[in-house]
């Protein structure tokens, strides 16, 4: 019966760039989760690594106004995909947190991020896993998107 | 500082992405976790049953801390969990802008279960009896150690410890046994008469290894005597002490049970003489706690003058627990648990 460590800590923590996301889904790493029926299918475009499919709007988010402790803005989250549907959504706080775990990168691939492959062929000697991060909140879209017209309106 | 970009916080998706894992965290594990300085984890895996066996099931998995166990459970989800990063993109001509990407994409999560069953069904089943017959033994070896036996369980280092002790299992030249009521009989005379000859009040303060050493001089395992005492000693005791001190309670019970059991399948054993049986293999100023209502539970009287042992428990001063009673395999008791 193999044994395999689950470290609780990542052995690199990642570099974390300032999240544009409300503070609350904040975390260490920066990782959060967003949850959404279906899928977002896009056509390759692979002159660079992502593709651009919309944005994320939290029309009632305002901690200037209404301070860091408010959390009625979480009943609203607009996510405008491409240029003409919108998802309805919230941000719901986990009954039970995620941890989010990957394989350790050991050995000369430390460092590079990605092509992390779990539950594969062993490889290079002992599997190792961690907790690169553990999500309390996630961003949830559990409806269909509905249709809007080109303009993005401000505020939802 | 969050600054909400006008317009929104724009989102991406990464073609590559990347393979994690969602683990739903119990909150005693969120607790731990949470903690300054975190145990070391694990998981312990079975691969999938051998394509012979009828009903091959699916591998499974349990998540260890260093006292508990949790068995894991794929849940799918028809929705998408994306993982989202904050980076920088710029697209098009715009500026490079802080955006959420999707880095890996989940249509399954991982619930743990907590998965209390005793670890001593296992141990039962991986460690051969050590009996001892006018002086011969009669143990199979099975080439593990302890290590070893508590690898191929599917359930925390602590929980196998705890079974281990409740066994009173050891180690010897490369194998692992738990003992026969006849061996533990005869090495709890040997640790008593070691004690007597050496002036060694057994719930005080002892050497271990000074009474193992004795008792092996009469051809026990000292590993055997050392597993007894670290079972009959005070509870709250680092079983690394190098130091012993038996609970007497605790160690008049077992006498009395050790007695008892060791007298399994032979003829009647008259209510008097048991006790007077008991009271001999104890420390002198101990004969006094020989009394029934110490063993409770663990004897049946068939006649008024006769005693027995109740149940068929070869080794353990506790009845079996429920989850000594299956021998199927883990698939069957976990499925058990699941049903609940």
């Amino acid at each position: 019966m193999p044994s395999i460590s689950l470290h609780p800590r990542p052995l690199q923590p990642p570099p974390t760039p300032a999240s544009p996301l409300p503070h609350l889904l904040h975390t260490p790493s920066g990782l959060a989760l967003l949850e959404l029926q279906g899928d977002i299918r896009f056509p390759p475009t692979p002159a660079s690594p992502t593709t651009h499919v919309g944005k994320l709007i939290f029309p009632l988010y305002n901690p200037v106004l209404n301070g860091e402790d408010d959390t009625k803005w979480m009943k609203r989250v607009w996510f405008y995909v491409g240029g003409n549907q919108r998802l309805a959504g919230e941000v719901k706080k986990l009954g039970k947190p995620f941890a989010v775990v990957r394989r350790r990168v050991v050995g000369q691939d430390k460092g590079r991020e990605g092509d992390t492959v779990m539950g594969g062929a062993d490889e290079a000697g002992k599997e190792e896993l961690e907790i690169v991060e553990v999500v309390r909140y996630k961003i949830v879209f559990s409806n269909r998107p509905e249709p809007v017209g080109g303009t993005v309106e401000e505020g939802g | 500082m969050t600054q909400q970009h006008e317009g929104g916080v724009p989102f991406s998706v990464a073609h590559d992405l990347q393979t994690f894992r969602l683990l739903e965290l119990p909150p005693e594990i969120v607790e731990l976790l949470d903690s300054p300085s975190p145990p070391p984890l694990s998981i312990k895996s079975l691969p999938p049953a051998a394509s012979n066996t009828p009903n091959a099931k699916p591998a499974y998995a349990v998540l260890c801390t260093p006292n508990k166990s949790f068995q894991l459970r794929q849940v799918q989800t028809s929705n998408t969990l994306f993982v989202t990063r904050p980076t920088l993109e710029a697209h098009g001509d715009a500026i490079p802008a802080p955006t959420t990407c999707a880095i890996a994409s989940c249509t399954a999560t991982l619930e743990l279960h907590l998965a209390d069953a005793s670890a001593v069904s296992y141990l039962e089943d991986a460690l051969p009896v050590y009996h001892v017959v006018g002086g011969e033994v009669d143990a199979e070896e099975n080439r593990k150690s302890k290590a070893g036996v508590f690898l191929h369980v599917p359930l925390s280092d602590g929980q196998c410890e705890k079974a281990w002790n409740e066994l009173i299992a050891f180690e010897l030249n490369g194998s692992s046994y738990r003992p026969s009521a006849n061996t533990l009989s005869q090495v709890w005379q040997s640790i008593n008469a070691a004690a007597l000859a050496e002036g060694i009040n057994l719930d005080r303060q002892f050497l271990t290894n000074d009474l193992a050493k004795l008792v092996e001089e009469e051809g026990n395992p000292a590993s055997l005597a050392v597993a007894v005492c670290r079972h009959l000693s005070q509870a709250d005791r680092d079983t690394e002490d190098q130091w012993c001190c038996l609970d007497r309670t605790k160690t008049v019970a077992f006498v009395g049970v050790t007695v008892l059991n060791a007298r399994q399948g032979k003829p009647t054993f008259l209510t008097a003489d048991f006790l007077e049986a008991w009271k001999d293999c104890l420390p002198e100023a101990w004969r006094a706690d020989a009394e029934l209502k110490a063993i409770e539970g663990a004897f049946s009287l068939p006649t008024s003058s006769t005693i027995c042992a109740k149940s068929n428990v070869v080794t353990n001063t506790k009845p079996a627990t429920t989850a000594a009673k299956g021998k199927g395999n883990w698939h069957e008791r976990f499925g058990k648990n699941r049903k609940k």
